[in-house]
């Protein structure tokens, strides 16, 4: 009886499992078909070029644009992390008593929606004391309030699953001070969970099309805004640029999965087996 | 003057009166030991003397030096956390060389002395494992280690053997003591396990409500609790008060003091009634249960309707008292400890 309901269940759930992954992937199969068809006719292409790879890629201002995207990605999540890590740190650490103003901090990019943010942003640094719309560092600084959630978060995560506060009270019962703590006792048993949060973001960043188009557009042209002008050109042109796109961030998340499916170093809580004692 | 003096220091959270002006002096070498229920003050006024807490009054002085405003990092003490808090990314030779390296020893001599407390703490062939390859006994070996390589003025051991199981923990117990004796380290133990205080110190603080109840050696502590809270506290003690004891048919009840406490162990029991002994506290009543926990049958005898427990040496098997019979109890007079009645506990 109870094995006749499992069955019945385990062909309801790979059915459910078939249909999500297939709605999952029809838009990506068609978008690749898209991307190598020659001329479209019926349901399936009528035949196969390589032709519009080959256009991409002798297009200067394709590379130019993956050029100006990873450079402004990397650059805003580098910075964010060098002043969110220690900031975090510290206020998880010696002055909990701000740790709930930090999170009303963190949460409040998560209020604004992008195109609000990006309409008040031009407004404000188009003209007067500070002329940035336009340039690459009015993207570097509203990128990282985009990020900022998502890096507080994992830092924080890292810090508590590594018990920061102990190892900090131990190196400095041990002479070290608060920044040696730091640097070599926080900071390497932390590098996995920076790594991962840093990764996520630069694949975020990658994929941001609402703020780059509206706040520096055609003068520092990223990735996602070439790919917008280029809708109006070809289909078959844009399908490649996602295609490539896509084959990009499969490969972050691959390395991510890689990081955090690793076994931890440091065990959460100190309880473990007594294998080989008595 | 003591080797580590504590003079009168308090410490609030709040409304909550963690310490309340505790005093307390320990002498080169000794082994000392805060023994107290949770919440009792014993682990903030240790982490006050490593200099983890701030103190709100008072002051610490550990070897003629007054620490209560230094830093962690120079006051000199060593301390092992209940946690171990072993460092995850380095192996355990760069865990115990942490505090050398911080102190910028050259690099022979941290060998060396690395090597040598490895030997000690016998964690031989351990040296390139991670924490995480170790068991927690092992771990909590080279969290010693790690504090006693520096040659601190103190050690602090803040309930090092909470996490482990029993057997490790009894094993590890008398490591640790064998250990402070080799190397004579003055050591502060934090413990809520009375076992454990007895077993190793020679010298145990009561704590109870930031307020030091009573101190004297473990037999002192055992034998002769001043208050009910230490009577309750540290044993298996009988507990009553004179009202409770009113209309029972104990003989020869001292007609001074309040509240008394006598050992399960100090009582004697023989079979039916007997005649009246000098010399003795008498009373008659029925075996309610009896339990075997080992080498000790622990009976409760019920003496006109107060419960009174009685340890006896299971020595020969066949000849215990059986359910429902009637016995007679008889308690040396000086094992009659009258003791102060504790405050009822508000505000906790």
């Amino acid at each position: 009886m109870q094995s006749k309901l499992s069955t019945g269940g385990k062909i309801w759930h790979i059915c459910v499992i078939i249909v999500v992954i297939a709605y999952m992937l029809t838009p990506v199969f068609g978008t690749i078909m898209f991307s190598i068809a020659d001329e479209w006719g019926g349901i399936l292409p009528k035949g196969y070029t390589l032709k519009w790879y080959e256009e991409l890629f002798n297009d200067l201002r394709f590379w130019q644009a993956i050029g100006r995207s990873f450079l402004v990605s990397i650059l805003s999540t580098v910075i964010t992390l060098i002043v969110m890590v220690p900031a975090v740190f510290v206020a998880a650490t010696y002055l909990p008593q701000y740790e709930r103003l930090m999170q009303g901090i963190v949460l409040l990019p998560f209020a604004l929606p992008g195109i609000v943010l990006a309409v008040g942003l031009m407004r404000i640094y188009s003209s007067g004391p500070i002329p940035l719309t336009g340039t690459i560092w009015i993207l570097v600084g509203v990128y990282f309030t985009v990020i900022m959630p998502y890096v507080y978060q994992s830092v924080r995560n890292s810090l508590r699953s590594i018990n920061a506060i102990q190892l900090v009270e131990a190196a400095e019962v041990l002479g070290a001070g608060k920044a040696q703590a730091f640097l070599r006792v926080v900071l390497p048993n932390i590098m996995p969970g920076l790594l991962v949060a840093g990764l996520l973001s630069i694949s975020l960043l990658l994929g941001e099309f609402v703020l780059a188009n509206m706040l520096v557009g055609g003068s520092f042209e990223v990735l996602q805004v070439f790919l917008f002008h280029k809708f109006s050109i070809s289909g078959h042109l844009v399908s490649a640029i996602i295609v490539i796109f896509f084959t990009v961030i499969f490969f972050f998340y691959l390395i991510i999965l890689t990081i955090s499916g690793r076994r931890p170093k440091a065990k959460p809580v100190a309880i473990a087996e007594e294998g080989d004692q008595a | 003057m003591s080797f580590v003096e504590i003079n009168e220091v308090s410490k609030s959270y709040g409304q909550l009166k963690v310490l309340d002006r505790v005093s307390l002096s320990i002498e080169r070498g000794e082994f000392v030991t805060l023994l107290g229920p949770s919440g009792c003050g014993k682990s903030t006024l240790l982490r006050a003397i490593a200099g983890l807490n701030t103190i709100d009054e008072g002051g610490i002085v550990v070897g003629g030096q007054d620490i209560t405003h230094l830093p962690p990092k120079r006051r000199g003490v060593g301390m092992v956390f209940q946690s171990y808090a072993l460092f995850p990314n380095m192996t355990v030779f760069e865990n115990i060389a942490f505090g050398l390296k911080m102190e910028k020893k050259p690099k022979q001599e941290i060998e060396q002395l690395v090597n040598e407390m490895i030997a000690t703490v016998d964690l031989k062939g351990k040296e390139n494992n991670y924490p995480h390859e170790l068991s927690g006994g092992q771990q909590q070996r080279v969290a010693l280690a790690r504090s006693l390589v520096k040659r601190p003025t103190v050690l602090l051991l803040d309930e090092p053997l909470s996490a482990l199981d029993a057997k490790i923990r009894r094993s590890l117990r008398n490591e640790i003591k064998e250990v402070q004796k080799k190397l004579n380290m003055t050591t502060i133990f934090v413990t809520h396990d009375q076992e454990e205080a007895l077993s190793v110190s020679d010298r145990i603080y009561v704590m109870n409500h930031g307020n030091i109840e009573q101190s004297g050696t473990p037999q002192e502590i055992y034998t002769s609790p001043k208050t009910e809270f230490v009577a309750r506290f540290i044993g298996n003690y009988n507990v009553w008060s004179r009202e409770e004891l009113q209309n029972t048919a104990f003989r020869g009840v001292p007609a001074e003091g309040e509240m008394f406490a006598v050992r399960p162990e100090s009582i004697r029991l023989t079979a039916g009634p007997a005649a009246e002994a000098s010399g003795e506290i008498t009373a008659d009543g029925s075996i309610v249960r009896a339990s075997v926990l080992g080498n000790v049958i622990r009976y409760e005898v019920d003496v006109s309707g107060l419960a009174v427990t009685v340890d006896t040496l299971f020595d020969k098997a066949g000849q215990e008292h059986r359910l429902g019979s009637r016995v007679t109890l008889h308690i040396p007079k000086d094992e009659w400890k009258a003791i102060q009645k504790s405050p009822s506990k508000t505000g906790r």
